[in-house]
């Protein structure tokens, strides 16, 4: 009788050994440390998220087993911000750019400088020019 | 007094030809009603085999926006050497620029052709959207634009 109660308790103990550290590293939806960057703001997450049995928009059920393709289609829903019209936050354009070249001339890097205004400077001697009078200018 | 005379035909005569080498020339360029900002325009001059000799105008001083001037950007890479003492405001829309300048004899009858380049932000660009040889015959005739310039022309 004591040899299969050792036996038992052998495989027992090995068991819990093995199985409990694999289990605990599981990834769940429910750990924020696992998840993606922002996927527990609030406002970001699909409504209802973290509640049972409530579906998301299309019938995704939102609580979703670790691994299927309900989950992935979750983490799609939660951090999915695929389209371009949205927030200025991170986003740079092309005119954001030369916009904050304005404020500050000198720091725009490799930029050129601007030329000088006429009437402060001769002409460019590029031969097309005589030697006579300045150029005159009017906008009407 | 014959050979006075004559000392002051002779130096008359080599004086006129070098004061007749350049002449004021007004370029007048009338721009169109397109309803945005400031254009701005680079006047610029290719010689007979269509190579950049030179700019006779910028109109926009900030050079950040030259390079939407595109063709007049590709000769000269927006040096504002190319520029310095020949440049101005921006034209607006409906506006007429005049502007007189001391221009070579050279560049007339000699196969030379005068380029406007316009641009206007967040609008497309026009680049050699007046593209007219500099004649004499040609002086006083209007050259329509094919987008922002009504029209243009030189006077000498």
């Amino acid at each position: 009788m004591r040899k299969p109660l050792s036996l038992l308790a052998a495989s027992t103990a090995l068991s819990a050994a093995i199985g409990f550290p694999g289990w605990s590293a599981e990834p769940t939806l429910m750990e924020p440390g696992l998840m993606e960057p922002g996927l527990m703001e609030p406002g970001v997450m699909a409504p209802g998220v973290m509640e049972p049995g409530v579906m998301a928009p299309g019938g995704t059920p939102v609580l979703a087993m670790p691994g299927t393709a309900a989950e992935a289609d979750l983490l799609v829903l939660a951090s999915g911000d695929d389209d371009d019209d949205d927030d200025d936050d991170d986003h740079h354009d092309d005119e954001d750019d030369e916009d904050e070249c304005d404020d500050d001339d000198d720091g725009c890097g490799r930029r050129r400088p601007d030329p000088a205004p006429a009437g402060t400077v001769a002409p460019p001697a590029n031969g097309l020019f005589g030697t006579g009078a300045p150029p005159q200018v009017k906008v009407n | 007094m014959k050979s006075l005379l004559a000392t002051l035909a002779l130096t008359t005569a080599l004086t006129l030809p070098s004061l007749a080498l350049a002449r004021p020339v007004t370029l007048t360029t009338t721009l169109t009603n397109y309803g945005g900002d400031g254009a701005y325009l680079a006047l610029y001059v290719t010689d007979p085999s269509g190579a950049y000799a030179g700019s006779l105008w910028m109109a926009g001083g900030k050079s950040k926006y030259y390079e939407h001037l595109a063709d007049w950007y590709r000769a000269t890479a927006g040096d504002p050497a190319q520029i310095n003492g020949i440049t101005g405001a921006s034209v607006g829309a409906g506006r007429s620029l005049e502007i007189t300048l001391d221009l070579a004899d050279a560049l007339f009858d000699a196969g030379y052709t005068l380029h406007i380049d316009a641009a206007v932000e967040e609008m497309r660009d026009s680049p050699n959207e007046i593209a007219v040889p500099l004649t004499a015959a040609g002086a006083g005739q209007p050259v329509k634009g094919r987008r922002y310039i009504a029209s243009f022309r030189y006077d000498m």
